[in-house]
């Protein structure tokens, strides 16, 4: 199966994108991240993570509006391509796949 | 109100790090981030957060910037190197004028700066070439005569110290005594008459004869190049000569057959040559070329003159080094002195030895001794001064030169920027423009600097020499172009490329005033003010210098000529023949003239109401020497023709000293001199017998048949032509010759001894001098491109002004108020440092000029004369411009 690699951080990210919609930009991602996760991320590592994404073409951005608590600058906005999400999607299969060929006696029980 | 902003250094780091493509969202993102922060944790905490979140962005995909669509070459690729030179080039031969100003004032900055490294270089070198030189000392001491005697330094023993150090004091390597002699010397030549070499001149010659003591070699390293080190001054009668002398006493012979040949001083002291040494090429003090063993001292007659035994005198040519063992310190010593001191004087003259550094021998003048020549410290500091300030101000002009170019360059700048041209290439072009002259103004130096070292080969140490192809020399050199062009270039490189392109190539061409016009008055100001201060100094010096010259002496120094018979003997009878001779007015027997640099003190007692000791010093001559140097008398009459000491005449200091109001009470009392009691005949007026550095010290007269070998000749001066005298001194050389038949007829005017005490100033007030010249000089080009400047910047305002009726005086006072505004301030500046340096100086001096005021007014209307003479060029051309021209583009 032909499929780019990606890393967890990547794919969490790639996920968080999806999340936030069109609001989707360096500081909201890092908030959403905090609060879906529980992981306190720095800004500087999900920018990487973007750029990244980015480069591997399953993110596109442009520049959004200028607010004020920004001092005047814009926002990058990203959104999912739909090359991140045919990779989102093969991930999920090939999670589902191995979850579902799991025998029930396979897993230690969890109580959760 | 202000909200709080997130530490500057913080951002600005970011700025400079983070690619500019991602630095808006970045810095957007960090800013929101901070604001939350903010909020909830706090000013302090939120900046720390802040920090570290700016610094965990130096990451690489941060810091990666995108490649531009249009690239340009980086501002040092050799493409653009070869743009810069050859802008440069054109531009230099388009401004030929500020082109060649700059140039001439660069050379000249230069040039004087690199003779003043070669002078300054040559002398702070001077003995530091010696292996192990901060061990070797010299071994000097403080010496005082007498209980109530003041003690002096002194850069010599007494003679028999050395070799008593070398037994008694423990904890010295290496001790070497030698004493420095003078003398003829002769080379006999088997049956032919022996060859001569007369003596050299006293403080004209290097000294070169020494009696040594074996130790000095191992001292001081020298090659040897014939005789065995280890034997060749242990005996009496030995000679290790250099080599050049050597070559000069035997001509070209191979050195080994030199050995065993013989030499003669003192018409009597036979040596025979045991070594050939290869002389030192570097410079250094200890210039001896003929090393006589001290052995030779005992077993000769020159015991007569160097008394090996006698603790109680002491004369300079007394010399000893010392070597200390390494981690010795010469501290450590100091209380062995001591005791070695209590041991050796008990009696009436004391001496404490001391050790001296062989690096302070050549610049510290207390210590004096008659061979190693002393730098003046002060003043080797004060060229280096002078030199500095001298490439500064030629570097200013350059500065106010460009920048008053800027006008017509703006264009070229806005056209260069809109073609894509970065701050940094431009920079670099103004920088390699400066570049470019300053070498050239290097090479002009190089060609310059040997014809300069010759002509003012007064100035200059003996020995100095200009290597180009020196390691030093070549550093320095590569120094003062860095520097100068730095210097001179930075500044015009940052105003030029600061051009906005959008403004220039609209026509706003000038440059803003405010700070930059500040900037480059500043520049003026500072130019003033340096040679203002170089004005003021030229004239203090030479007005001390003509008070020295013209001031009242007490005696008359008017076609006298002294003869040194000295050593030669028969002054007496040399006396009787010249005396008779036409156009000899008067001889004396004497010892030295009145005033000159050798001087004897010695001690005298009075007993009236309380006993009075004093060190006086010592006038000696017969009953000719009043008369015949015209001394005033103020009391009483000269003494009697006599054969020994029978009277005495004082001055009129001595007589105050002793206590007596007047003069003439002075008369008939008894002076206690060598234990005989000696009645006062006269007091005469106080004249000088030093230089003017010292007072006049108390002083007496009298005969002294020993010391009077020389002889003072007075000349008919009155109504008598140059060629009258010369057949005079023709006359006398000629008795001389029938008494002295192999020596040398010798004899200086007095007027030359009194001129020798003052050489130190006169190379001063030459140095003064040529830096004043040099300094206006330059100074006067940069003022010269300032008004340049003002005038094209104020064109347009000037003929308005002349349209509207201004008159041509009106508008040259009006351009050169400002000027005359800059000098004015730079006079207040230069005054008090002027001050203040020519206070230092003039402390020298006992007898000094006072600083008046009037010379300040004086070098301020001589600034004022030399710039408004230099603007009005300008000035008046720009007054006389047709208004039409100028008003009529826009």
């Amino acid at each position: 199966m032909r499929r780019s690699y990606l890393g967890e951080f990547e794919e969490v990210v790639l996920l968080t994108v999806a999340v936030l919609g069109t609001g989707a930009y360096g500081v909201a991602i890092t908030d959403e991240l905090d609060r879906q996760t529980g992981r306190a991320v720095s800004i500087s590592a999900v920018h990487a993570a973007l750029h990244r994404l980015e480069e591997k073409g399953m993110l596109k951005s442009h520049l959004g509006e200028a607010t004020a608590e920004r001092g005047g600058r814009r926002k990058r906005l990203f959104s999912v391509t739909v090359l991140g999400s045919r990779t989102l999607h093969d991930i999920r299969a090939v999670r589902d796949q191995l979850w579902d060929s799991i025998s029930p006696q396979g897993l230690p029980a969890v109580s959760l | 109100m202000k909200y709080p902003q997130p530490p500057r250094w913080a951002d600005r780091l970011l700025e400079v790090f983070c690619a500019p493509h991602l630095l808006e969202e970045v810095q957007g993102d960090l800013y929101e981030r901070y604001g939350r922060d903010l909020a909830e944790v706090g000013v302090r905490k939120a900046n720390r957060r802040y920090a570290a979140n700016v610094l965990k962005f130096i990451k690489p995909f941060a810091l990666k910037r995108q490649n531009s669509a249009y690239p340009s070459p980086s501002f040092l690729h050799p493409v653009m190197i070869r743009n810069y030179l050859k802008t440069s080039f054109r531009n230099l031969t388009k401004n030929r004028v500020s082109a060649l100003i700059n140039l001439f004032g660069l050379s000249l900055g230069v040039t004087a700066c690199l003779v003043i490294y070669l002078i300054t270089n040559y002398e702070l070198s001077y003995d530091t070439f010696h292996a192990d030189r901060g061990r070797i000392y010299r071994l000097i001491g403080t010496e005082k005569f007498g209980p109530n005697a003041e003690t002096h330094p002194a850069g010599f023993v007494p003679n028999p110290v050395p070799l008593a150090i070398r037994k008694e004091v423990t904890g010295l390597e290496t001790v070497a005594a030698f004493h420095n002699i003078t003398s003829a010397v002769l080379i006999p030549g088997g049956t032919e008459k022996p060859k001569r070499f007369e003596q050299g001149k006293h403080g004209v010659d290097n000294q070169e004869i020494v009696v040594v003591e074996p130790q000095y070699f191992t001292i001081f390293n020298y090659q040897w190049l014939a005789g065995n080190p280890k034997t060749a001054l242990t005996e009496p009668f030995q000679l290790v000569l250099s080599e050049q002398k050597a070559r000069k006493y035997f001509g070209d012979l191979p050195l080994e057959q030199m050995l065993g040949k013989e030499v003669i001083y003192w018409d009597s002291v036979r040596v025979s040559v045991a070594g050939i040494v290869k002389e030192w090429d570097k410079p250094t003090d200890f210039t001896f070329t003929d090393f006589i063993s001290f052995a030779t001292i005992r077993s000769s007659r020159m015991s007569k003159s160097i008394n090996l035994d006698d603790w109680n005198d002491i004369w300079s040519s007394s010399q000893a080094f010392v070597k200390l063992p390494e981690g010795t310190k010469p501290e450590q010593l100091t209380a062995s002195f001591q005791q070695f001191s209590k041991r050796h004087f008990q009696k009436e003259f004391k001496f404490i030895p001391g050790l001296q550094p062989l690096a302070d021998l050549h610049f510290n003048a207390d210590y004096v001794d008659n061979y190693s020549r002393k730098a003046h410290l002060p003043t080797l500091y004060g060229m280096m001064g002078v030199a500095v300030f001298i490439l500064l101000i030629a570097a200013i002009n350059f500065v106010n030169l460009s920048t008053a170019q800027s006008v017509q360059r703006a264009k070229e700048i806005g056209v260069r920027k809109v073609l894509g041209s970065s701050r940094k290439s431009l920079i670099f072009q103004f920088l390699s423009e400066t570049t470019l002259l300053t070498l050239a103004a290097v090479s002009m130096a190089l060609v310059l600097v040997g014809p300069i070292l010759s002509a003012f080969q007064s100035l200059t140490p003996k020995g100095l020499t200009f290597e180009l192809f020196s390691l030093e020399t070549l550093l320095f050199l590569l120094f003062v172009t860095v520097t100068t062009s730095l210097l001179a270039g930075f500044y015009p490189s940052l105003v030029l490329s600061s051009f906005r392109p959008a403004l220039t190539l609209k026509g706003q061409t000038a440059l803003k005033s405010g700070q930059k016009g500040y900037f480059r008055k500043g520049l003026i100001v500072f130019q003033f003010t340096v040679s203002l201060v170089f004005i003021i100094a030229t004239l203090i010096v030479d007005r001390q210098l003509s008070y020295i010259r013209n001031k009242e002496l007490g005696f008359s120094t008017d076609a006298i000529i002294s003869i040194d018979a000295g050593r030669a003997g028969k002054a007496d009878v040399l006396a009787q023949r010249i005396r008779p001779l036409s156009g000899v007015e008067r001889v004396s027997m004497q010892w030295f003239p009145p005033m000159g640099m050798s001087y004897m003190m010695t001690k005298m007692k009075y007993t009236g109401k309380q006993e009075i000791e004093m060190d006086v010093s010592a006038k000696v001559g017969d009953e000719n020497f009043i008369p015949l140097y015209g001394i005033r008398l103020l009391a009483g009459r000269n003494y009697l023709k006599s054969d020994s000491l029978r009277e005495l005449v004082i001055n009129a200091t001595f007589a105050k000293r002793l206590g007596f109001e007047k003069p003439a009470e002075a008369l008939n009392q008894f002076l206690d001199f060598n234990g005989k009691k000696i009645p006062i005949v006269g007091v005469v007026a106080d004249f000088h017998e030093q230089s003017f550095h010292d007072k006049i010290d108390a002083t007496f007269i009298g005969y002294l048949p020993q010391q009077s070998r020389n002889l003072g000749v007075r000349l008919t001066s009155n109504g008598r032509t140059m060629n009258d005298v010369k057949a005079t001194l023709a006359s006398i050389e000629e008795q001389w010759n029938a008494i002295h038949p192999d020596k040398k007829f010798e004899y200086e005017f007095l007027d030359d001894r009194i001129a020798r005490l003052y050489e130190k100033e006169q190379k001063t007030s030459r140095l003064v001098n040529t830096a004043t010249a040099i300094a206006i000089l330059i100074s006067c080009m940069g003022l010269f491109g300032l008004a340049t400047f003002t005038a094209e910047q104020r064109t347009k305002e000037i003929s308005i002004r002349k349209v509207l009726g201004a008159s041509v005086a009106g508008i040259v006072a009006l351009l050169s108020r400002d000027f005359l505004k800059l000098v004015f301030i730079a006079l207040l500046l230069a005054a008090p440092v002027a001050w203040w340096a020519m206070n230092e100086w003039l402390k020298d001096f006992a007898y000094k000029v006072d600083i008046e005021w009037w010379v300040f007014a004086l070098a301020g209307l001589l600034a004022v004369f030399i710039a408004l003479l230099t603007i009005s060029f300008q000035s008046i051309r720009a007054a006389l411009m047709n208004p039409v021209k100028s008003l009529r583009s826009e």
